[in-house]
């Protein structure tokens, strides 16, 4: 992505945004609410307006279908749907599929599969809804992952997540870039930054540092980026009081 | 065949697809904006008969138009898709009144629009109806995964690489065709009983999409069947007993679901 710049409408969200992400490596993006970061995991997507730069995903301008692995934040769904997590899995494959056509034995393997990944197999045919918020977050992971995707976007995956669904996430996000997938995850959560991520992207309405996490983790840096929330570095964690959501 | 022959006949194929359609409503709430179609036709059926062609046709002019300026009102700021249903739904019926006052010689009473008469169903209204209901089975088998992901997820099903206008117009199609299907038999203000109740009654006992899909229907044809077979037994208006049928079934569903969610509390 080359000086890109996204917009809703008239309005402007998100501008110059430089960086890259290789294949095995993970980008974290970071920044406080409203800064952008869902912004740019839609422009990579390509689902809202890109006024200037370059976007390129896998060596093309628009990303080969399937080739991308998406994982929204589990409450932009809609709870009460009828239907399992089986069935949820599933819905990965389509894109692939194609229309018309009705899942095969391979399209089934592939969910059993993903669903093992996310170590979520003996929940299969339990209703989406009745899983608890950190079991649906792995259950659209599972989905992304049944897709078979290159590129893995992940939108503040660990939200209000327990210890226990956090490591099966971790674990799965690692599994993955050991098979090659790259990966961009938006986060609040600078401890996920060190364990999965190389890169970090620092994010406040415009591109604030790119680079190695070492390198761009450092108190200045994140004190422009979330300069008006306040920030206190307390050893290794960054602490930004008062700042929850999104 | 005889008259009550294809009474009944039409009563299930209407049932049965108003069952199939109405899983669609329920799913992706749109029973609000069906209900507001359902009055739109209104009209467009008196204007037919005024004008002398084929009422299903004047219905289904009605409802495109109908859709369309929806649409238009459901782009107006803090407005939405509510609101512009809400004023349609009364303004399509008052003119279909208004209509229907400035030409008081029209052959066909008001009745039969409003509820509906399945016992003069033409062998034309049958044919439909059936066509129709191949058209609804096909679309759903062959594009039923995507329906069903679009409705679930959409930002997902966009991130995926779908795109949503065909399955929105395909469902609005489904839906408009379904209302005018119906119309000659349970009516335009019924219409929505048998699109409404047997789909959220299927819901209430079901635990995935595709039960709905199964159930529904045959909620709705039975709810048509049993409808007549009422209206002969007791000698009443078909249209009324299939509509009050398929609102029985939906409190029998609730009522099953609640007994078996009480028996769940007791054995936990």
């Amino acid at each position: 992505m080359a000086g890109a710049s996204f917009s809703y409408g008239q309005s402007p969200a998100l501008a110059d945004i430089d960086f890259e992400v290789r294949a095995g490596e993970a980008v974290a993006l970071i920044g406080p609410n409203g800064s952008g970061k869902s912004t740019l995991l839609k422009g990579i997507l390509g689902l809202i307006q890109r006024v200037s730069g370059t976007v390129e995903v896998l060596g093309a301008s628009a990303a080969p279908a399937g080739s991308i692995g998406y994982v929204p934040q589990a409450d932009e769904i809609d709870q009460q749907f009828p239907v399992t997590l089986e069935q949820v899995v599933m819905m990965g494959r389509y894109r692939s599929l194609g229309w018309l056509r009705l899942p095969g034995k391979r399209d089934r393997q592939a969910v059993t599969h993903a669903l093992d990944a996310v170590g979520l197999g003996h929940r299969a045919k339990t209703r989406f809804g009745e899983l608890s918020g950190g079991q649906q977050q792995r259950g659209l992971l599972a989905r992304a992952v049944a897709a078979g995707p290159r590129l893995l976007l992940l939108d503040e995956p660990f939200n209000g997540l327990d210890q226990q669904n956090r490591d099966a996430l971790v674990g799965t996000v690692k599994r993955l870039k050991e098979e090659g997938v790259a990966v961009v995850v938006s986060t609040h959560d600078l401890q996920l930054a060190r364990e999965v991520c190389e890169q970090v992207l620092l994010l406040n309405g415009t591109q604030v540092a790119f680079g190695p996490r070492e390198s761009v983790l450092i108190l200045e840096n994140v004190q422009r980026t979330f300069r008006e929330v306040g920030v206190e570095i307390d050893e290794h964690t960054v602490v930004v009081p008062g700042h929850t959501g999104h | 065949m005889g008259y009550f022959e294809k009474a009944l006949l039409a009563a299930a194929v209407i049932g049965a697809l108003s069952g199939l359609v109405g899983s669609l409503v329920v799913l992706r709430r749109r029973t609000f904006f069906a209900q507001a179609l359902t009055h739109a036709t209104f009209p467009g059926a008196v204007a037919a008969t005024i004008v002398g062609v084929s009422i299903p046709l004047g219905a289904a002019l009605a409802s495109i138009l109908i859709v369309g300026i929806m649409t238009l009102i459901g782009r107006v700021k803090r407005q939405g898709t509510q609101v512009a249903s809400g004023i349609l739904l009364t303004a399509g019926f008052a003119l279909g009144v208004l209509l229907q006052a400035l030409n008081p010689s029209l052959p066909v009473q008001v009745d039969s629009y409003l509820v509906g008469s399945i016992l003069t169903v033409t062998t034309g209204d049958l044919a439909l109806a059936v066509g129709v209901l191949g058209v609804a089975v096909a679309v759903i088998v062959l594009l039923g995964k995507e329906i069903l992901f679009s409705t679930f997820d959409p930002s997902g099903f966009r991130a995926a690489g779908f795109r949503e206008w065909p399955i929105e117009l395909l469902t609005l199609t489904l839906i408009t065709a379904t209302v005018v299907t119906a119309m000659p038999a349970v009516g335009a203000i019924l219409a929505i009983a048998l699109i409404a109740a047997p789909a959220a009654a299927a819901r209430l006992v079901t635990r995935t999409a595709t039960q709905i899909l199964v159930l529904a229907p045959v909620l709705g044809a039975a709810a048509g069947l049993v409808g007549v077979l009422l209206s002969r037994a007791i000698d009443v208006a078909a249209g009324p007993a299939i509509a009050l049928t398929a609102a029985a079934l939906f409190l029998l569903a609730l009522g099953g679901r609640r007994l078996s969610l009480a028996r769940l509390r007791l054995t936990a």
